[in-house]
């Protein structure tokens, strides 16, 4: 990703927006026992399209943004948003994916990680009381709801993000795609 | 192939983020409720308090109908299973009531026969109504006893509070009983304890009110005056009912038009539309003696 003001602010903006809208409206609607968490989502999302370094930076903003508002124990959020963005980054980086689908399947293991490792963050900081097994249902609600929105979300950041990146999966993939072979049918594989 | 500088960036981003992370968390934990961290996170919460505010307002809407989406859902899982639960407590309910009822409906016979004026040795043999007569015209019950229980034709038969028919047609694990109130029957008995006599008749249609008839408009019958069957012998016939059987209190006196006989109305005790359980008498029975009633009523 390329660094740039711009970038911040678009990256700033879209946290904030993510937040807000997560705490102001997603976080209240009830479906089928759990919710949608978009701020995993964006975070994942930001780090798919922009790297390790951008990733972790992105999960650590998230995160302390994320418990500045809600109040609760600070740093959590943080450390375990940093973890998955650099995780997703370095996927990114490491493997290099272009399959249009991907998104979907980085979507819901980066939600996975998430509830799952603040879950335990949670457990092991100032949880005192007994866990109801129902918190299993809602993580599990949570990552089916999130793996339905993955898709449109990755796409929004990724056009949103756009003009700061470095390299867009999405085009090398188009690179990638084999010339349309042209000319009669009956001259195709011969060397004229 | 790897840039060692990327990599290093790479790592000290990773490092650096990590220990802020775990170095806030240390100092939030160890911190007091007005220390630096508490007060970032009231000044925040304060300074997007609007924010959130407007937003929450702007999306109520949204919220509205996915939770109106959401609802609807669980409105129905809620609806198949309150109609599930409510089936079961109606079972139960039934049962309990059912068995409320037997409960209540065998003390009554079991006291029945407690009183003074019942006859002695009758031998009675419990039995469980397993149908009725669905019109008016015919009352009768079907019992779940037969002939093989020691049942005949013709033995009286009890309900709680008192004497309800006989049984007309007995097969080998049925019976069939002829209620008191049916258009055919016909019950010897006295006024006790004044001892006029007369025949019970029933008034179709209403169960509710048997006829005292043929009785001399001489001998005075009074309103709440017991009914017990007479149990009369003579030489030649003998009442089917042995003598002392409760069948209900007097509530009116009519004179006929020629004031010859008396109409005495008779509430009968049994409640004869919501019978479940019977006992049929299979001995006559013998009645007692401190219950002997003066027959002047020939």
């Amino acid at each position: 990703m390329i660094l740039s003001v711009g970038a911040f602010a678009r990256v700033g903006g879209l946290l904030l927006l993510t937040v807000v809208l997560q705490l102001s409206a997603l976080s209240q609607l009830n479906l089928f026992g759990g919710h949608v968490d978009i701020v995993i989502l964006v975070v994942a999302a930001v780090s798919y399209y922009g790297g390790s370094v951008t990733g972790c930076a992105t999960g650590f903003s998230a995160g302390l943004l994320l418990d500045l508002l809600t109040g609760t124990t600070m740093g959590a959020s943080s450390l375990v948003l940093t973890a998955v963005g650099y995780g997703v980054g370095r996927f990114r980086e490491v493997r290099d994916p272009s399959h249009g689908l991907l998104p979907l399947a980085v979507g819901t293991v980066a939600t996975a990680c998430w509830v799952v490792a603040f879950a335990a963050v949670a457990l092991m900081l100032d949880i005192g009381a007994r866990v109801s097994a129902l918190v299993l249902r809602d993580m599990i609600v949570t990552v089916l709801l999130n793996a339905l929105l993955a898709l449109p979300v990755f796409t929004g950041t990724r056009k949103l993000l756009r003009p700061s990146l470095a390299v867009d999966p999405l085009e090398v993939r188009r690179r990638r795609r084999p010339p349309r072979e042209a000319g009669p049918i009956g001259l195709r594989g011969l060397e004229i | 192939m790897y840039d060692r500088k990327v990599v290093r960036r790479r790592r000290a981003a990773l490092a650096v983020f990590v220990v802020l992370s775990i170095a806030i968390l240390t100092a939030y934990f160890g911190e007091s409720g007005g220390g630096f961290f508490h007060t970032l996170q009231r000044g925040a919460q304060e300074a997007v308090a609007p924010i959130e505010t407007g937003a929450s307002r702007a999306l109520k809407p949204v919220r509205d109908l996915f939770s109106w989406a959401g609802d609807t859902i669980d409105a129905k899982d809620q609806n198949a299973e309150l109609k599930k639960e409510v089936q079961q407590l109606r079972a139960a309910l039934a049962k309990s009531q059912t068995a409320l009822r037997d409960a209540g409906q065998l003390k009554a016979l079991a006291s029945l026969q407690d009183e003074n004026y019942f006859p002695q040795s009758t031998a009675p043999v419990t039995a469980r109504v397993i149908a009725r007569s669905s019109t008016v015209w015919y009352s009768t019950l079907k019992i779940d006893k037969g002939s093989s229980d020691g049942l005949r034709d013709n033995q009286p038969v009890i309900a709680a509070g008192g004497l309800i028919g006989k049984l007309t047609t007995v097969t080998g694990g049925t019976a069939e009983v002829r209620l008191i109130t049916d258009g055919q029957s016909g019950v010897s008995a006295q006024v006790f304890p004044a001892g006029v006599t007369g025949v019970v008749r029933p008034e179709v249609g209403n169960p509710d009110d048997l006829l005292l008839e043929h009785v001399e408009s001489g001998r005075r019958v009074t309103e709440n005056t017991l009914v017990i069957t007479s149990g009369f012998t003579s030489s030649r016939t003998e009442s089917l009912f042995p003598r002392g059987i409760p069948i209900g209190r007097v509530t009116k006196v009519d004179l006929d038009e020629l004031e010859t006989y008396q109409r005495v109305h008779v509430k009968p005790f049994a409640d004869l539309r919501r019978i479940d359980v019977v006992q049929v008498l299979t001995r006559r029975g013998v009645a007692q003696q401190n219950a002997s009633v003066e027959d002047t009523g020939g």
